[in-house]
């Protein structure tokens, strides 16, 4: 693969909130797969949540067959946020949307994964993106990725809940194509799966350039990237100590109660800085409303 | 340098809003609430008129003056909606620096210069964000703070608020012995959390630097700390208009809400309420009866810093209610600075040298003295003089004379003027800084008013140092109420 450069990293916060805008549907037919008093749509609202995307990432990035697929296919160099927002207006519709909708767009990347073949130059081995062992991988670092950002940064679910989250997860990989019977519906089985895969995991050069972009990301517009260094931070002691391994990172300095407090004010301005943005107040004040309806006494 | 005038700018202008509405009411809806006798409420009367709002939702948002830009009723139903239940709710909303964030733009909404436009949006939409207490959250409050559930402490509780104030909002209420009156509630957990969120420096400092690029940083963060901090105490609102309450009781045109200590605390502040026409009502009254409003609040304005050496530092439109004859009702203290008779004394000199005495290097010596110019500038007099006279160019001649948007608008750019050759020599003292809201605020307000009078008359009135006869009959009518007023206390 040709060292392409990336593309600096515009419209980072802008393309986000618009894709988070665009999956909040105003009068959906029903609750979708999840609903407002589903953990997911609680864990999905948490001020953690930038903690978890990029997580997930770097995580979903050390399998190379993932990773071949998005290098060599996708506009990941050309246009990174394009294609970081496009995945985050695909799970925003997931998560929030109504059945018919997430359906929908479930169906449009399950055709466009149909394009995704080839073969990973440092493996040797052939991918595909609609292949249900890469798809339920990509899942597990999401679902793994989430609660693991929660439990360093954000307001943890119990236990109950956890399970319950990986539970209620599980219909979003089945929607692309997963058989019910791979998919982890426990924290347990999670975890499970994950030590199951982890000697096919390696950081491909791919990996380690397209993690080096995302933890420090170009032209992201100065501010942005000095908040950008606590999320890194938080991320990085998120991490497994086998994926930094696998990266080479050093071990971070261990998260005090006075620097977790510090990250999560560093949340709490990216928060603002999202809210800012046009209709996402207006759509995170519907879902908010949609739940206090749906478990009156045990919102969250 | 430049750097260092522009701050000091900023600073001037952070240091001079402070958001709270105290009893803002809608004269129209309050016919009910009619004075009876001896200023008391006529109480069968204001209960009907409670019940009566307290159907009606909407009034929260027709009165919010910022917190809930109001956008009809299914806005209104959406805050009720998400009303804020729980100190937990709290916390979440405004916690993890949300709340201090939400400060600093209150505090810069009226610097033009100040804040990069990305950040004022994101300041605006955070001030969106907050919904109101829930009736029982803020009752949950008056009971922490009071001893007693709201309805036992009041004779009436209307437990919808009429109005978003800083970090809280006001209930109206009728006291056991019939008074009218405004309670501010604050949010619970609202000062623990904005405390530990102003403890994160090195992140204030990065937002200030990316909000208000260019500026001096530490300065405004300074003065950022010490305003919310003075803030979350609502005691020290308290003590502040009770000390401009006394200072005016009697006054012809200027009217102060008494506080009701004994239901005052840290977290709940309780005063007469008031009632009268909004500024924006002022557009449609007559210009006699506009300038008349003028000539109280530029009164008040200079009576209270070179007599009570107070300077209430938020002249937003807002903070009056209007009741013709030019009555004022004053509200809103919670940003008033005291200044020593050392720090008063510059001040005075280089009004009078400039203004009385015709002697430029007087006001050029007063203003070293004060601070404002480094000693030994490489600049003129005259140059100093011309670039300063602006601020002065209402009381420098005798007559009549219209304050225009024009000349708050010049007042202004002159402020914010950085190229000027005498901005590298340029200080303002950080005791000072406040005192720029004059020019920032005050004068625009009046622009706004196109207010017309003998400024430099009514000056001469107030200045100590001139001690001139009353120009004016409301400067008649005050200078007899001064000689019947016992010694003012300050």
């Amino acid at each position: 693969m040709t060292a392409e450069p990336y593309a600096a990293a515009v419209g980072l916060v802008e393309r986000y909130a618009a894709a988070f805008v665009s999956g909040v549907p105003d009068q959906p037919e029903d609750d979708g797969f999840f609903g407002p008093g589903s953990v997911t749509w609680r864990l999905a609202a948490d001020l953690s949540a930038p903690v978890a995307g990029l997580r997930s990432v770097l995580v979903q990035a050390l399998h190379p067959l993932a990773m071949a697929g998005v290098d060599q296919h996708s506009d990941w160099r050309r246009d990174p946020v394009g294609r970081l927002a496009a995945t985050s207006a695909y799970l925003a519709t997931l998560t929030y949307g109504d059945r018919a909708s997430a359906s929908r767009v479930a169906r449009r990347v399950r055709a466009i994964h149909e394009h995704v073949r080839g073969t990973d130059t440092v493996t040797g081995r052939p991918y595909a993106a609609g292949d249900p062992a890469l798809l339920v991988w990509v899942h597990a670092a999401l679902v793994d990725s989430v609660l693991a950002a929660t439990r360093l940064f954000g307001t943890p679910p119990a236990s109950a809940d956890a399970d319950a989250y990986v539970d209620e997860m599980a219909v979003s990989a089945e929607l692309l194509g997963v058989p019910r019977e791979i998919i982890p519906d426990s924290v347990a089985a999670l975890e499970e799966y994950i030590s199951g895969v982890l000697s096919e995991l390696q950081c491909t050069p791919a990996a380690a350039e397209s993690m080096g972009y995302m933890l420090d990301p170009a032209g992201m517009g100065e501010e942005i990237a000095e908040l950008w260094q606590d999320l890194r931070e938080a991320a990085l002691a998120t991490l497994p100590s086998w994926a930094r391994d696998l990266y080479g990172y050093p071990a971070p300095p261990p998260i005090t109660p006075d620097r977790r407090t510090e990250i999560r004010q560093t949340l709490g301005v990216f928060d603002a800085v999202f809210m800012a943005e046009p209709g996402v107040l207006e759509a995170r004040q519907q879902l908010a409303v949609r739940m206090r309806t749906a478990s009156p006494g045990t919102r969250g | 340098m430049k750097v260092r005038a522009r701050t000091l700018a900023a600073v001037a202008a952070v240091g001079g809003a402070s958001i709270a509405a105290l009893a803002v009411l809608e004269r129209r809806r309050e016919r009910g609430l009619t004075r009876g006798p001896g200023g008391r409420v006529r109480v069968e009367r204001g209960m009907a008129a409670l019940r009566l709002a307290a159907r009606g939702g909407a009034r929260y948002a027709s009165n919010a003056p910022r917190l809930f830009a109001s956008a009809g009723e299914h806005r209104q139903q959406l805050r009720n909606d998400l009303a804020l239940q729980t100190a937990e709710d709290v916390t979440a909303t405004l916690g993890t620096m949300k709340g201090v964030l939400m400060k600093l733009g209150q505090m810069a909404s009226y610097v033009n210069d100040g804040l990069s436009p990305a950040a004022r949006r994101t300041l605006s939409r955070l001030q969106d964000s907050v919904p109101p207490m829930s009736p029982e959250l803020a009752a949950q409050v008056v009971t922490e703070e009071l001893g007693r559930p709201p309805e036992r402490v009041f004779a009436t509780w209307d437990p919808e608020p009429i109005a978003a104030a800083s970090i809280g909002q006001v209930h109206r209420a009728i006291t056991h012995d019939g008074r009218a009156v405004a309670v501010k509630v604050q949010y619970p957990g609202i000062a623990e959390t904005i405390e530990a969120d102003l403890g994160n420096v090195a992140l204030l400092r990065r937002m200030l630097k990316i909000s208000a690029p260019s500026q001096d940083v530490d300065a405004l963060l300074a003065e950022l700390k010490e305003r919310v901090t003075e803030e979350l105490d609502y005691r020290r609102e308290a003590r502040n208009q009770q000390m401009f309450a006394r200072f005016y009781e009697g006054h012809p045109t200027i009217s102060v809400p008494q506080i009701v200590d004994e239901l005052s605390t840290r977290r709940v502040v309780t005063s007469e309420l008031a009632d009268g026409a909004r500024f924006a009502e002022l557009a449609d009254w007559s210009q006699a009866e506009r300038d008349l409003a003028a000539e109280t609040i530029y009164r008040f304005v200079f009576r209270s810093l070179y007599e009570a050496h107070a300077f209430n530092g938020d002249p937003h439109p807002g903070n009056y209610l209007f009741h013709g004859g030019g009555r004022v009702t004053f509200l809103d203290f919670g940003l008033v600075k005291y200044f020593t008779a050392e720090e008063m004394q510059p001040l005075a000199a280089m009004v009078k040298h400039l203004c009385v005495d015709k002697d430029p290097e007087g006001f050029r010596q007063a203003m070293v003295r004060a601070g404002f110019l480094v000693p030994d500038a490489p600049v003129s007099t005259p140059l100093v003089v011309e670039h300063m006279a602006v601020f002065y160019d209402t009381v420098r001649e005798r007559g009549p004379r219209t304050m225009t948007g024009e000349y708050a608008a010049a007042v202004t750019r002159k402020f914010f003027d950085f190229r000027s050759p005498l901005a590298a020599y340029a200080r303002i003292p950080r005791s000072y800084v406040i005192l720029q809201r004059i020019n920032l605020g005050l004068f625009a307000l009046l622009g706004e008013l196109s207010a017309a009078a003998d400024w430099r008359g009514i000056a001469e009135e107030i200045w100590p140092f001139f001690q001139g006869p009353p120009c004016t009959p409301m400067g008649a009518a005050e200078a007899a109420w001064r000689s019947r007023r016992p010694v003012p206390r300050t």
